[in-house]
């Protein structure tokens, strides 16, 4: 058992603030490894930490899916690599994560799981309006380790923009498990948020700042905002 | 590989409830208004960082401070802060401050240990704060530069590293880098203590270099070594990584927000008479509002102050409320 009871109950407790059921698809690979396929280092335990999740609560559920074998699932949910876990609620909001969600994303997952089930977040009104501007594809990824503290509020600003804007996906992606990655966006600290490829953001920010890096990427900033984001970034 | 999930209940439990006061920072300053806000039965908590960190936790021997007239540590007066703050039910919670949206209604506190909602903030984080100070280090911050072991030290795996600094933090944050690192050249910048040397000690890949000082930082699109003087003697360490743990005397402002005033030396602009900020239901006391003299007495004067304003702004009020009796 990956949860330990006591964090069972607690969780349990925290399901029951559930409303819409949330499917957790989960990509991995099969059980046979065929050659020249690399290894995947936490597939199987992903697959088994959002099953023993789906016992915590009937609104919660776990479709698993071959990530080698079931292309068309893989390109419906636009799946790059394993293990990958899309949180879907009454649509899919675009909440992905790249290997497992596990010590301090652990309790990100679960956020994550309540806000998709009830379809909003806590984001400010403020943040609310600036999202609303934004018209156009919005591709967000915050590398993460699993021992950062400071690495589940980015993922969290992260996801719950997908939620709340049909613009943005938002990938959580775990450095040691994708190195290739990693290196491809010269992540050598935590957390790196790549917005749309190009703009790039270091550590964990505050809503109102880490909102005009969005904004930015999408290049929706007005003068204003502009000002602020230049001074917040010096 | 056994599976870690941090299941932060204590924050947790916290996302609902407003704190009548956030107090950031564990020292005479910041318990002395804890004990003040508690006293007047507001939901109080402090996030201290370390308690073994602060400038009087590092002093050894206060026969200063009025009223305690025998010899005592820093440690040990600031532990007797602690519990007479406790005993008026305030928090004390250890947690690092991340950031801070203060003109937010509630103000919100990003801590390493979640998100603390709050109705006022008061600031008491110290003046043991720096700036990056060594050539090529903000610069190179993200990019092999790090302050964060646990975040970063994965990347550094069967790597050369360098630690730079000896702040209290320091021998766990080794701890955690002597795990991934091939050879850890540690330069210290002052002696170590008795106490940081036995369990530098304890590793086997820290090489130890008291005599050496940084001098820069080099790379190109990342950290490919350090610059060090030896004995007069400019040598160049190649490493990938490089951990920063200096102390400095700057006010530690660096999770204020912006709508917090801070004057041209950084420190954070108070009334005198209150200690509140330019942001309304904020304030700040201690050596992070660089009065004259640092002395604890003065401190824990500033943060009474400060504690009865926070009761005096939750309550509406148009007086303090004097705690007499």
């Amino acid at each position: 058992m990956l949860i330990s009871e006591k964090d069972r109950a607690v969780i349990r407790e925290m399901f029951e603030e559930l409303e819409n059921p949330v499917r957790l698809v989960v990509f991995t690979q099969g059980s046979l490894k065929l050659p020249g396929q690399p290894d995947c280092m936490y597939c199987e335990q992903t697959v088994k930490l959002t099953q023993e999740l789906a016992e915590l609560s009937d609104k919660v559920s776990v479709e698993v899916v071959n990530f080698h074998t079931e292309k068309e699932k893989v390109e419906e949910y636009q799946i790059a690599r394993i293990p990958a876990i899309a949180v879907v609620g009454t649509k899919d909001y675009g909440v992905r994560y790249y290997g497992i969600p596990a010590g301090y994303e652990f309790s990100t997952l679960l956020e994550d799981i309540i806000d998709v089930s009830k379809g909003k977040t806590d984001l400010s009104e403020e943040t609310l309006e600036q999202l609303a501007r934004i018209d156009t594809p919005v591709h967000i990824q915050v590398f993460v380790t699993p021992t950062c503290p400071y690495c589940p509020s980015a993922v969290r600003f992260a996801h719950k923009l997908a939620i709340e804007s049909d613009y943005v996906q938002a990938d959580m992606v775990e450095a040691q498990e994708f190195p290739e990655l990693a290196q491809r966006y010269g992540v050598f600290g935590v957390p790196r948020t790549v917005i749309n490829e190009e703009t790039h953001m270091e550590g964990a920010m505050p809503e109102r700042y880490a909102m005009l890096y969005v904004l930015k990427a999408a290049g929706k900033l007005n003068d204003e905002e502009a000002k602020l984001l230049s001074a917040v970034a010096r | 590989m056994a599976l870690e999930l941090s299941l932060s209940t204590e924050a947790r439990a916290q996302r609902d409830d407003v704190y009548d006061t956030v107090i950031i920072g564990g020292g005479p300053a910041g318990l002395s208004a804890a004990l003040y806000a508690a006293r007047a039965k507001l939901r109080t908590v402090v996030l201290d960082m370390n308690p073994r960190a602060g400038a009087l936790a590092a002093t050894s021997l206060i026969v200063n401070y009025p009223g305690v007239p025998e010899e005592l540590s820093g440690a040990e007066l600031l532990e007797r802060f602690r519990r007479q703050a406790e005993s008026f039910g305030a928090e004390i919670v250890q947690a690092q401050v991340l950031s801070t949206d203060l003109a937010s209604d509630p103000k919100l506190v990003f801590a390493s240990t979640g998100v603390y909602k709050a109705r006022t903030v008061i600031i008491a984080s110290g003046a043991l704060g720096r700036k990056a100070s060594i050539p090529g280090e903000a610069e190179f911050l993200g990019k092999g530069v790090s302050y964060c072991a646990p975040c970063d030290a994965a990347f550094f795996q069967d790597k050369e590293v360098a630690v730079i600094g000896n702040s209290e933090a320091m021998p766990d944050e080794l701890a955690v880098i002597a795990r991934f690192a091939r050879t850890i050249y540690l330069i210290p910048r002052g002696r170590l203590t008795e106490e940081q040397a036995a369990r530098v000690a304890e590793f086997a890949n820290v090489r130890l270099m008291e005599s050496a000082r940084p001098v820069r930082i080099v790379g190109e699109r990342t950290v490919t070594g350090v610059e060090l003087d030896v004995g007069g003697e400019t040598e160049r360490l190649p490493v990938s990584g490089v951990f920063v743990y200096l102390k400095g005397n700057r006010p530690m402002t660096s999770f204020v927000d912006a709508s917090v005033k801070l004057n041209e030396d950084g420190c954070i602009e108070v009334d005198p008479r209150d200690h509140s900020t330019s942001q309304p239901g904020v304030y700040a006391v201690g050596d992070v509002v660089c009065s004259e003299a640092r002395q604890a007495v003065i401190a824990a004067a500033q943060g009474a102050l400060a504690g009865l304003a926070v009761d005096k702004y939750v309550r509406q009020a148009k007086r303090i409320r004097q705690q007499w009796n």
